[in-house]
């Protein structure tokens, strides 16, 4: 008897907790994110297929928010296989090494409006920084979604290290690029 | 003997374009076997940068030999040869557009946006698509095979006018 309510007990706890885990989880396939760099002045896309997000979100309470962004890095794609073999090898990513890359927020800002901001600290290849990004968080038809832009100098990251360093040849910027559609 | 020639402007378009479409070969295919590297990148850059000139330059080519007519071609030649030529020319001149334009596909579905000499932003003709980037460079390769043995062609043709029939066909394209 003793025995059932417990495991009653634990049922419905772990109901509830996975019930919390899937509202801080995001839509995979309604999510990107992506980045443009520079090779030689000219422009060049890329994006990540697989990462994970675990965003618990509330505008009401932004002391309560927190975002956790875990990147698969070998599952990036830059339309050849020639440049992503390179870009997961020893000067670039490393990702034998450094399979992933995390973004863990710190504080969430309100700027107005459905504009916010969040501090945090990114972590790739080994170096961690702390960095501010501004993102809008926005709710149609039921549907949540954060999405925002920040610049990265992958020299921070020591992205492109050896013959690779020269910002003539690539570009230090890179624009990254986010939508997050949060799980209702 | 023909003396008939052809004008300044369509002689010295002839010839730059036939010079940078060597550059552009040359270089194609010499990148193609590159490993990575920044040096890579470079050369695929001024690749590119030869190729939106030739196809800047046959646009204006195909606009001046409209508004220009060619001089008449060797009384000798018959009426067969006549129209084989003309198709070998229209060829080359399709090939002349095509081959640029696959180029500038292949570096759009790569997700590399063409900049002309770092300066002029070309629009992306088709999104980031891997397969869609392996197809338009197996083609762009594959029409500038066709394109070697049509100017193969060519220079075997002029060369037999000029030495074997010896109408001085050559005298058409000198300055």
């Amino acid at each position: 008897m003793k025995n059932t309510g417990l495991r009653v007990a634990l049922a419905l706890a772990s109901l509830l907790f996975l019930g919390t885990a899937a509202a801080g989880g995001i839509v995979a396939e309604k999510s990107t994110l992506s980045f443009v760099g520079k090779q030689l002045g000219a422009p060049v896309e890329g994006r990540f297929k697989r990462f994970d997000a675990d965003i618990v979100f509330n505008p009401a309470n932004l002391a309560q928010s927190h975002a956790r962004i875990t990147i698969d890095l070998d599952s990036i794609d830059l339309a050849s296989d020639e440049s992503e073999s390179e870009i997961k090898g020893k000067s670039w990513f490393n990702v034998s090494a450094f399979p992933k890359a995390v973004f863990e927020s710190t504080a969430f800002r309100a700027l107005g409006g459905d504009r916010y901001e969040v501090s945090g600290r990114l972590s790739i290849k080994g170096v961690t920084r702390t960095l501010s990004v501004p993102l809008q968080f926005r709710t149609v038809a039921g549907v949540r979604t954060a999405e925002g832009s920040v610049e990265l100098h992958r020299s921070d990251f020591k992205v492109g290290e050896g013959v690779w360093a020269d910002p003539d040849s690539v570009a230090e910027a890179v624009q990254v690029r986010f939508k997050m559609t949060l799980k209702p | 003997m023909n003396q008939e020639k052809y004008g300044t402007t369509a002689i010295t378009l002839h010839w730059l374009v036939a010079l940078l479409i060597v550059i552009a070969f040359s270089v194609g295919h010499y990148m193609a076997d590159l490993d990575l590297s920044p040096w890579k990148l470079k050369v695929f850059a001024w690749h590119k940068w030869v190729g939106v000139t030739i196809f800047g330059l046959v646009c204006f080519r195909i606009f001046w030999r409209a508004t220009h007519a060619a001089p008449p071609l060797p009384r000798g030649m018959g009426e067969l040869m006549k129209k084989l030529s003309g198709l070998a020319h229209f060829a080359i001149y399709l090939l002349m557009l095509a081959i640029p334009l696959t180029g500038w596909l292949h570096s759009s579905a790569a997700g590399v946006t063409v900049v002309y000499f770092n300066v002029l932003t070309l629009p992306d003709l088709v999104g980031k698509d891997k397969a869609l980037s392996h197809l338009f460079k197996e083609i762009h390769e594959s029409l500038n095979w066709a394109l070697l043995g049509l100017v193969i062609l060519h220079v075997a043709a002029a060369l037999k006018h000029q030495f074997v029939d010896r109408d001085n066909l050559l005298n058409r394209m000198r300055w």
